[in-house]
């Protein structure tokens, strides 16, 4: 197995708030090795799209606030670079993916302007060479007539097009690690399914390391190898993805599974998770998800749960994993 | 549609031909109509009492239009709805008021459908002051406390504002307040697409509790396919404005005749590894339609991997295709599609837990 590519280790994020600290990142571990999809599932508020902003660099701070931890990208710890040294390790070494494609390219340059930035910036292209590399990357995300269409406008794709554009943005530079936040959520289903599939194939074809942040179970079976669950701001089941959907060592998991609908419980009431996700300035005590939680003792109410090893690259954050994994 | 509901139930709500477009202008001082966005065009459908019909379909196919029609948010440029065989397309005053009372809708985004300077006893309570016939004054703090115990919230938070409730107590609040005047009819529009898995789920079997409480009729939209087909006993495809396929869950989502099949978005439904892979979606190249510019004859050939010169030419009716009329099969349901065929999409019956979605 190669070795970890981006390594985050015990990552703390705190948010300054007028009515208190969210706590949005408690203490995130997790690898990703080359060529490997690692999804992130959890729901709003969990803490996942905070960690991937901590680990590319692009935290709003203040009112963000890294209390701890480490990120390790290739044997350096990149909270302990300068700004400028971190811009050139953006884009060229792990470049992200971003929900919504409309807000995140700028409405009034062309997209091959937009795509050739990368080239003249980065690299120091000409305008012309720059252009003829947006058409090439516009080809490699399959955008139909890429060369009449580099110069159009972001408004004139639809949004599974516009979503290519940011993929092709992001491959620009062939960096090692993607990180995807939420990358089809915004689109339709009929165009989720493509966008994933593209964003898989080119996965496989360039070997990179893939971070996918997602709430979406259905995407994750298909294109992941390995899931980091998250809540409340901690990876509370990591498990390979064939695993962790057969037998889920941690309830939250388990209550996740449970409440997608199924053809053989129709007409009977869904699973449902009782309550609500904390409220990140007074998360519970003990184990954060015990308020929540069918299998709740007293041990839950006081104790943190550590990440349990279940087995050789599982982990579960429940006092009874076992119970949970077998029952 | 053929044959509305089904089991011989009288419709509480028929539509029949229902049109719905928006002129396109030119020019700033002298308006030219120059098109229109033919948003709904053309929609047949029946509800009966006490039945959940879901609407499928990609966003801009017109769903959303669709609802707001179906409470008269909307006036219709042709067509009718009926309900109890009433056409309530051409009320107006006290008349429309009466019947708006009996169809309800609740709205997909729960932070936006709520005014957040209102507290929630004043939200729930304000259609009392439409129709006050329907609580006195006196009684309607009781009434409002009631409604919040029905929907799950604690009655004593009556004078909370929104922003003090989470995305599942907002859809709550606002589903109280589509319940508040005892209606029969209740349109949800993507009432659960805003909010988290754990909580969607709780949302959905609230509203199956309350429907067999109170015997309510349900259309339910969402682009979400296993909640659809979780929550109705009948579902209609749309595309570009039109129901193109409709019939019972089992009949649309295993055996679809119509080639926009929900299968594209069974595709994502292989929760499991493993699973048999379902089909794919159609080909990325294809360009949309759009409701400014509706192709001739069937409005998806310009998508469709069938297509022929005939499908430009001829508008397919939606009703039972003619190879399987008369059969006694899961296919023999209203398709509109000149080429229809079963498709068998793989059964998710790969052990006893398959998941649809």
């Amino acid at each position: 197995m190669p070795g970890p590519l981006l390594e985050v280790r015990d990552l703390h994020v705190e948010f300054r708030l007028r009515d208190g600290v969210a706590k949005a990142v408690n203490g995130v571990d997790c690898a990703v090795a080359e060529g490997e999809t690692l999804a992130v599932l959890g729901e709003s508020g969990s803490g996942k799209s905070v960690t991937a902003q901590a680990v590319m660099g692009i935290l709003d701070m203040p009112p963000g606030r890294i209390t701890g931890g480490e990120v390790v990208f290739r044997g350096r710890d990149l909270l302990k670079l300068r700004e400028d040294e971190r811009r050139g390790v953006r884009g060229r070494e792990m470049a992200m993916i971003f929900q919504d494609a409309l807000s995140s390219l700028n409405p009034v340059l062309s997209v091959g302007y937009q795509l050739g930035e990368m080239f003249t910036v980065h690299r120091g292209m000409s305008r012309k060479d720059a252009k003829a590399k947006a058409v090439e990357l516009m080809d490699r995300v399959r955008i139909p007539a890429a060369k009449e269409r580099v110069d159009d406008y972001p408004h004139q794709f639809s949004g599974g097009m516009r979503q290519r554009i940011m993929i092709a943005m992001a491959l620009a530079l062939e960096p090692d690690l993607i990180i995807a936040d939420e990358p089809t959520t915004a689109l339709d289903v009929t165009v989720q399914a493509q966008v994933m599939d593209l964003l898989a194939e080119l996965q496989r074809e360039l070997g990179m390391g893939l971070v996918l942040i997602t709430h979406d179970l259905g995407v994750v079976a298909d294109v992941a190898d390995r899931i980091a669950v998250m809540y409340a701001g901690r990876i509370v089941e990591t498990a390979p993805v064939h695993d962790i959907y057969k037998a889920p060592a941690h309830p939250y998991t388990r209550g996740l599974l449970d409440s997608i609908p199924r053809l053989d419980r129709k007409g009977r009431e869904l699973y449902a998770i009782r309550g609500l996700p904390p409220n990140l300035t007074r998360i519970p005590s003990g184990c954060p998800f015990h308020p929540r939680c069918p299998l709740v003792r007293d041990v839950c109410r006081t104790d943190v749960p550590p990440l349990y090893e279940v087995e050789d690259g599982r982990g579960s954050a429940c006092h009874f994993w076992q119970e949970t994994l077998h029952g | 549609m053929a044959e509305p509901a089904g089991r011989g139930a009288e419709p509480v709500l028929e539509v029949r031909n229902l049109h719905k477009h928006y002129p396109l202008t030119q020019g700033v001082l002298f308006k030219k109509q120059v098109g229109a966005v033919r948003a709904v065009d053309g929609v047949d459908l029946g509800l009966a009492a006490g039945e959940t019909l879901g609407i499928v379909g990609e966003s801009g196919c017109g769903k959303s239009t669709l609802a707001r029609l179906l409470v008269r948010l909307e006036r219709p440029t042709s067509g009718t709805i009926l309900y109890k065989g009433e056409d309530v397309t051409r009320l107006s005053g006290r008349a429309l008021k009466a019947v708006r009372r009996n169809i309800q809708m609740v709205f997909q985004d729960p932070y936006t459908s709520l005014n957040p300077r209102m507290t929630v006893g004043d939200i729930v309570g304000e259609p009392y002051e439409i129709h006050p016939e329907v609580a006195p004054r006196g009684s309607r703090r009781q009434k409002v406390q009631d409604l919040l115990d029905v929907v799950g919230l604690n009655p004593e938070h009556i004078h909370r504002y929104p922003h003090q409730f989470s995305g599942g107590q907002r859809q709550r609040i606002g589903i109280a307040r589509g319940l508040a005047l005892q209606p029969e009819v209740i349109v949800a529009d993507e009432p659960v697409s805003a909010l988290d898995v754990s909580v969607q789920a709780q949302v959905v079997n609230l509203l199956e509790k309350l429907q067999s409480e109170f015997g309510l009729s349900y259309v339910f939209i969402a682009h979400d396919l296993s909640i659809v087909r979780h929550i109705s006993d009948r579902v209609g495809v749309m595309y570009l404005g039109r129901i193109v396929e409709t019939g019972r869950d089992a009949e649309i989502y295993d055996h679809p005749t119509h080639p926009l099949h929900p299968g594209a978005a069974v595709r994502r439904a292989r929760a499991r590894p493993g699973g048999p892979r379902p089909p794919r979606a159609d080909p990325p190249d294809r360009r949309r339609a759009v409701a400014a510019n509706i192709p001739s004859g069937c409005r998806f050939r310009t998508r469709c991997w069938k297509a022929r010169d005939r499908c430009a030419l001829e508008v397919p009716a939606l009703a039972v295709p003619a190879a399987f009329r008369g059969e006694d099969s899961p296919a023999a349901h209203d398709s509109a599609c000149h080429f229809a065929e079963e498709k068998h999409v793989v059964p998710a019956e790969d052990g006893p837990g398959a998941p649809v979605g």
